[in-house]
């Protein structure tokens, strides 16, 4: 089935996704509460949507076209609020973070979709270690051509975003010394990485999804496992880099925080993205992954490396009289308290540290959810 | 010379619980029975009363040990039951009052119209209440079942567990006022034995945290501190002839509530559970004598299926107030079927004491014999069907 057409947004609009773990509240663990927790959930009229993710420890909400930060965090609030009353009933833990710290990938299993039971039979053990939790930010564009412009634009602020949203540091119990390990997961799936750099929708839609799809590898978008993807049935770019936050209202933040630079991109103040921009990608994409904040990026144009915590600070100051426009000022504060207080991976180390075990770090990412 | 007799003898117990574990292994790989349903029969089969190919045992020894595993398993049960959810959601609580009383009521009015002497009817429906969440979570573990009929057959096992303890020592200590005629000796039965033990249990939860942190331990996991912990207070209960289930019981709440960390890869307290679990469970069944079994085999079956019909329509009532479906509710009530291990232990442990149960409650015997076999397939069939035990065929 050839792609659909790109369906015309409003330009700047927003919606946010976010995955979350449903944690046993005995051992902390994972458990697989999700069939439960949607037949509750089901009874009342819920605050947004709320979906199954592909394995049943998981749980996916996503809120509805939202323009600015004040209402965006309020749906955010009121869904977080109902999903944490359906948990209290059902003894059900409710939290953020890109991982869980200890679970094992091979007690989670399959959430009985068709769509699910495909992957979970053509990756094999790869989709039960997906059981990675991801805020997902869609950004409406007007057009196919913009949103691919966009998308490769935003292309160089990638790292920002995966040091901002980082709370995966722990992995199947042990310190994986990442600050998103989350992403190592995605990157084991075949058609994992970067959008090929093409700039009109027609040629993508016409020669490089129609080609992909004669292959037989692909059959929808849905197949690319991209950083950023179009979503031509929304109308809107995908950015799926980043660790579900601890808190809703970081969750917020940096959905606003990106459709402030997607507006100061799409007014070109910088040169058009380019072919050899991706000459770093996937270097600098490391260095965010691995150092966070302290991550030390190469400029895809000038070559010059910068400190990931300085680069967000200098597009945070570019980026304000837009943000000051589209009323997301205090989001963009968040976004300078996470610079300098530093992100949720450095949080739950701290926790570890503190605490003393991945249980009671568990526990403290439970406690940030509620806050 | 090798006195082949006494050889054969010395080596029967280790020997049966060897083969009971082989033939649970198989009947878990094959038909994915429980295996402790296959431990049960082995027991019962091989027991001295039966085919007596197992020696009486020393019952003291094999009580403690027994114990010891029960109260292993029951401490594991303390530590997962969240008492905030029973804030949070009151109907978990009014559910496990309704089916216990409802038990109750209904089993002591059936005995005594099968015209039991008041005090057999009142202990056979004391020990009615009460699931096994020993069987239960043995099942749960061993077929790594998680959702709400899970959860809910946990708690409201562990909290019918506690609520028949209590109105069992009530009915033992009128029991001994009745036979003995001294109040004090009575009420020390009761009263006495229900808050040592729980003191017990908290003193040790307070304990432990605080000898860990003397110990400055690297390790995380207190699990291996936590079993020797058990070890010792269902020793010092059993000595002091107070309740080593409530004691571990206690032991494992508090410690939860205390915030002890268990290790996760450590569920069941591992190997050593696992252990425990094939000589409890085979000690328990092969103590139960078939002569009992056939005389109170009718009034027994009668008294299980409606124990277990008033257990399932609690649960069924009480399940969309609660927060999940009606199915769900019906399989909570089938999933606590399992009622025999604390019974008998129980029997064992008043036997003990010097009042002796066992030989007048042949209906009870019946009723735990069947329950010992059927009850952890019947909980591992609703498991099954509210689909909490994962598929085999999973990529």
């Amino acid at each position: 089935m050839p792609i659909e057409n790109f369906k015309t947004s409003h330009a700047l609009t927003m919606g946010v996704e976010l995955e979350l773990q449903l944690v046993n509240l005995s051992d902390f663990d994972l458990t697989a509460a999700c069939p439960d927790m949607l037949e509750l959930l089901r009874r009342k009229p819920f605050p947004g949507n709320v979906t199954p993710e592909v394995t049943e420890s998981m749980i996916e909400i996503s809120t509805d076209v939202q323009t600015e930060y004040g209402p965006l965090l309020g749906q955010l609030l009121e869904i977080r609020d109902t999903l944490l009353l359906a948990g209290e009933r059902l003894n059900i833990g409710i939290c953020g973070g890109g991982t869980h710290p200890f679970q094992h990938w091979s007690d989670r299993r399959i959430f009985p979709k068709p769509r699910f039971l495909e992957v979970s039979e053509l990756y094999g053990y790869l989709t039960k270690q997906f059981t990675i939790f991801g805020q997902h930010i869609h950004i409406g564009c007007e057009s196919g051509d913009k949103a691919l412009f966009l998308l490769h634009a935003l292309s160089r602020f990638v790292p920002q975003f995966i040091a901002l949203s980082a709370s995966s540091p722990f992995v199947q119990g042990t310190d994986t010394l990442f600050n998103s390990a989350r992403l190592n997961s995605v990157f084991a799936f075949p058609l994992s990485g970067r959008a090929p750099f093409l700039l009109q929708w027609d040629v993508f839609s016409t020669q490089y999804f129609d080609k992909m799809e004669r292959t037989g590898i692909v059959k929808s978008m849905k197949d690319f496992y991209w950083d950023i993807r179009p979503k031509p049935e929304y109308g809107t770019i995908e950015l799926r880099v980043c660790d579900t936050p601890l808190c809703v209202k970081r969750a917020a933040a940096l959905a606003c925080y990106l459709q402030a630079l997607s507006g100061y991109l799409l007014e070109c103040h910088d040169a058009p993205p380019a072919e050899d921009d991706y000459l770093v990608y996937n270097y600098n994409r490391f260095q965010a992954c691995r150092f966070g904040l302290d991550g030390m990026i190469v400029h895809p144009k000038s070559y010059e490396q910068t400190l990931l915590r300085d680069d967000i600070q200098n597009t945070l100051d570019l980026i304000e009289p837009i943000a000051e426009k589209l009323g997301s000022l205090s989001a963009l504060e968040e976004i300078r308290q996470i610079v300098l207080g530093g992100n949720d991976a450095g949080y739950l180390r701290n926790e570890y540290v503190d605490r003393g075990s991945v249980e009671e770090m568990v526990n403290a990412a439970l406690l940030r959810f509620t806050q | 010379m090798i006195d082949l007799p006494t050889l054969i003898s010395d080596i029967a117990w280790p020997l049966v619980i060897l083969l009971a574990w082989c033939i649970g292994e198989y009947a878990y790989g094959r038909l994915k029975l429980p295996r402790i349903s296959t431990y049960a029969l082995v027991g019962f089969l091989l027991a001295p009363t039966q085919l007596a190919i197992l020696p009486p045992a020393n019952t003291d020894a094999m009580l403690l040990l027994a114990n010891i595993a029960f109260g292993l398993i029951l401490f594991e049960c303390g530590h997962r039951i969240n008492l905030a959810w029973l804030r949070a959601n009151p109907w978990i609580g009014i559910t496990s009052i309704t089916e216990s009383c409802l038990t109750f009521v209904v089993v002591y009015a059936l005995s005594m119209w099968w015209e039991q002497p008041q005090t057999t009817s009142l202990l056979l429906a004391t020990l009615s209440m009460a699931s096994s969440p020993a069987a239960i979570i043995r099942v749960i573990n061993e077929h790594r079942s998680a959702g709400q009929v899970s959860e809910r057959a946990i708690h409201l096992s562990t909290l019918n567990c506690v609520l028949a303890v209590f109105a069992f020592k009530v009915v033992v200590g009128l029991f001994v006022f009745q036979t003995s005629g001294e109040l004090s000796q009575a009420i020390y039965r009761s009263g006495f034995v229900i808050l040592a033990s729980v003191l017990l249990g908290i003193m040790m939860s307070m304990a432990m945290p605080t000898l860990l942190r003397l110990l400055k331990r690297s390790c995380h996991d207190a699990t291996l501190a936590f079993a020797l912990a058990v070890i010792l207070l269902v020793s010092l209960t059993h000595s002091l002839k107070l309740s080593p289930v409530l004691a571990a019981l206690t032991f494992g709440l508090f410690s939860r509530h205390r915030r002890a960390v268990l290790n996760y890869s450590q569920r069941g307290f591992g190997t050593l559970g696992d252990l425990f679990s094939v000589l409890l469970f085979v000690f328990v069944a092969a103590s139960l004598e078939w002569r009992n079994v056939q005389s109170g085999i009718l009034l027994g079956f009668v008294v299980v299926i409606s124990r277990q019909a008033v257990k399932i329509f609690s649960t069924t009532m009480l399940s969309h107030v609660s927060g999940i479906s009606w199915k769900k509710g019906i399989f909570t009530g089938l999933a606590m079927a399992p009622l025999s291990v604390f019974v008998i232990l129980v029997l064992e442990q008043t036997r003990h004491i010097g009042v002796d149960l066992v030989d007048q409650f042949a209906p009870l015997a019946a009723a735990a014999m069947a329950m010992e076999l059927f009850g952890p397939i019947l909980t591992w069939l609703s498991l099954r069907w509210s689909h909490e035990i994962p598929q085999r065929q999973e990529g």
